[in-house]
């Protein structure tokens, strides 16, 4: 529905270079990326409002590289909304119908059918100021939707809102892209509003995109430290391989000085980084016998742990340093508190290899 | 009430107490109530004074002047018609000023706003180079150029558009001295229109000139407005270039600003002041009505 070639855009000293995209019909593309990595920038060359150095735009089989903004069939919501201040939020929805000819009496019935979409029904009549966060992202979101875009670019539509009414706005945001099946393009830097609404991501650092793929694809299988760490996830380690295992399936890794050593499914040589995230590890109350713990487990003492809503996370100590996120369920079946001694343990199939180039 | 627990509301308004129901409106935003120090309270105060003694100060001259004139002076200016006439010339050459002034201030305050374009910063600063004229030099300078210049001689010639000791020469003074207030404040004002909700509109399918017209030109209003009533100020109270271009000229070319002159020149002080504190009037009648009509002014759909 939307595909870029190798679009290059340049200003001052920062570059967009040579990005090829490509999102399906329908789709929910979630863009990531950390602040001044480009992703505005991108959405503005999308929607013409940045003259691109190179490269060619494509919505609906149609070439809009040099066609203006408003011919592009594009709905653009910008990060703060951008309400007209002198007109009324129906005034605001109906603008766009204005500016192709609609007159008022023909536009009335579209404005209240997406206000009755979006439930700001309300607020038809009323001025701009004064409307919460959550209303003006709505009415924004409206403003855009009314004239039936192909493609529809949301630039960080809820980081300026509080916890619960951004939850809210993205349940919202899946029923009504789902409802009108169009495809979006999200810019976001925050990865809960990404694992919520994304149907695939990609994660853009100075002006490159580094992986694009499923949400699950970015988490568990990263391509390289950076996408890691933008991810969370925290336990990167570095390695060299130390043989293969008994059925040449794995490959036996030894970490750091060699204290440790995991299994990491397929065949691999020489150094390498391996990763596994904080969820995927288990942590158990040591046995006697801590030769009969298994594949992929190490006995760690605990440093420091802390609550949030909906796990435990425990930082661990020792021959490795490790971090994990449990339930709270299982926290407290391990009676375990700083200093206590843990074994900590991952499946192999858990484990990602980026190999060192 | 019986069988009903107390604080029930119901449909009449009254709670099951029959106490008034509470309320629903949130209840109304006086202000902030910071609590204040003695130093606050001195800063604060200091402030203000600066602020009454320059009212103050204005205000005793204009009532020194009131006090001066006598009932003769205003039967006089009453009844006079060459100061009907003067005050009629003062009025439309300066209205005729601001609406040319904005004809060439906003689309000049959106260019100097929003397009790069090489000396800009040069022109930017140029914009105010009339305002920092010495008055008399304006006058002189538009005296050579038409008299002396042959591109000023073929003007007024062969064009037949003729301004020395002319009514139109009267405009045309003013807009040389007063069109920069305009200029600098429509550009202020295109500074402060947020240049994404201009990016907005376009992609809802707004044409630049659509945009401008519904979006940076509503936005810029006021400010423009400001600039407008800066520029008729000027103009209004204009006189020692008029003096020198187009002179002052009884019926023809007289206005206020040169009336007082020549009346208090021929010892008529008292009409003179009379003609100032109608001068006075005029402006600030204008004044005021300009900022009642911007107040209540918004560009519909």
């Amino acid at each position: 529905m939307i595909r870029t070639t190798c679009l290059s855009y340049s200003v001052g000293s920062f570059e967009l270079r040579e990005i090829n995209l490509h999102v399906a019909r329908g789709e929910h593309f979630v863009l990531l990326g950390p602040p001044g990595s480009g992703k505005s920038v991108f959405l503005e060359c999308l929607c013409g409002l940045n003259r691109i150095d190179a490269g060619r735009i494509h919505i609906d089989g149609e070439d809009v590289t040099r066609l203006e903004p408003r011919l592009r069939r594009i709905g653009y919501v910008p990060q703060d909304y951008a309400l007209f201040p002198h007109l009324s939020v129906d005034r605001n929805i109906a603008f766009g119908l204005a500016a192709r000819g609609m007159k008022w009496r023909a536009a009335q019935p579209r404005i209240y059918r997406i206000a009755e979409l979006l439930d700001i029904s309300y607020l038809l009549g009323r001025t701009t100021a004064g409307l919460s966060g959550g209303e003006r992202q709505r009415v924004a979101l409206a403003r855009a939707l009314v004239l039936e875009p192909v493609v529809l670019l949301l630039d960080e539509p809820v980081s300026a809102l509080d916890e619960v009414t951004r939850q809210e706005v993205c349940r919202e945001i899946r029923q009504v892209q789902r409802a009108l099946q169009i495809t979006t393009i999200h810019v976001s830097h925050n990865l809960e509003e990404a694992c919520t609404l994304a149907d695939r991501a990609g994660l853009i650092r100075d002006g490159r995109f580094l992986q694009i793929g499923t949400i699950d694809a970015l988490l568990r299988r990263p391509c390289d430290e950076q996408v890691a760490r933008f991810m969370r996830c925290e336990n990167i380690y570095a390695g060299e391989t130390a043989g293969s295992s008994a059925d040449g399936s794995a490959t036996r890794v030894r970490l750091g000085d060699g204290e440790v050593e995991l299994t990491v499914p397929g065949r691999w040589q020489g150094p390498l980084k391996i990763l596994f995230r904080p969820e995927q590890v288990r942590l158990e109350t040591p046995c006697r016998d801590e030769a009969i713990a298994g594949e992929n487990h190490v006995l760690l003492r605990v440093v420091r742990f802390h609550d949030t809503l909906s796990h435990v996370r425990v930082t661990l100590n020792g021959p490795l340093k490790l971090v994990a996120h449990i339930s709270h369920e299982s926290f407290a079946r391990l009676q375990a508190g700083e200093g206590s001694r843990l074994l900590a343990g991952v499946d192999r199939d858990a484990i990602h290899v980026i190999e060192e180039s | 009430m019986n069988g009903v627990a107390d604080g029930t509301r119901f449909r009449g308004g009254r709670t099951a107490r029959g106490t008034p129901r509470e309320s629903s409106k949130p209840p109304k935003f006086t202000g902030r109530r910071t609590v204040r120090g003695w130093r606050t309270w001195l800063a604060g105060g200091t402030a203000l004074a600066f602020l009454v003694l320059f009212l103050a100060f204005v205000a005793v001259l204009i009532l020194a002047d009131a006090f001066y004139i006598d009932g003769a002076a205003i039967e006089q200016l009453l009844s006079s018609s060459y100061i009907g006439h003067s005050l009629w010339m003062s009025v439309w050459t300066s209205v005729t000023t601001v609406v040319i002034a904005l004809v060439f201030a906003i689309p000049a305050g959106y260019a100097l706003s929003r397009f790069r374009f090489p000396l800009r910063v040069l022109a930017d600063t140029l914009v105010d180079l009339p305002i920092v004229f010495p008055p008399l030099v304006a006058g002189l300078t538009l005296l050579v150029f038409f008299s002396r210049t042959a591109l000023g001689r073929w003007i007024q010639n062969d064009l037949g558009l003729e301004f020395v000791f002319q009514p139109a020469g009267i405009v045309l003074c003013q807009f040389l001295v007063s069109a920069s207030f305009a200029i600098r404040s429509a550009k202020t004002a295109f500074d402060e229109v947020d240049r994404r909700l201009e990016s907005v509109a376009l992609t809802l399918g707004c044409t630049p000139i659509r945009c401008f017209f519904r979006v940076s030109l509503p936005l810029a209003a006021n400010g423009i407005l400001t600039g407008a009533i800066l520029t008729w100020a000027r103009a209004f109270g204009l006189f020692g270039p008029l003096i020198i271009f187009v002179g002052s000229f009884r019926g023809r070319t007289e206005v206020l600003s040169t009336t007082i002159f020549l009346e208090q020149s021929v010892g008529n002080l008292e009409l003179a002041l009379t003609v100032a504190l109608l001068m006075i009037a005029v402006a600030l009648a204008c004044l005021v009505a300009v900022r009642c009509i911007g107040g209540r002014t918004s560009m519909r759909y």
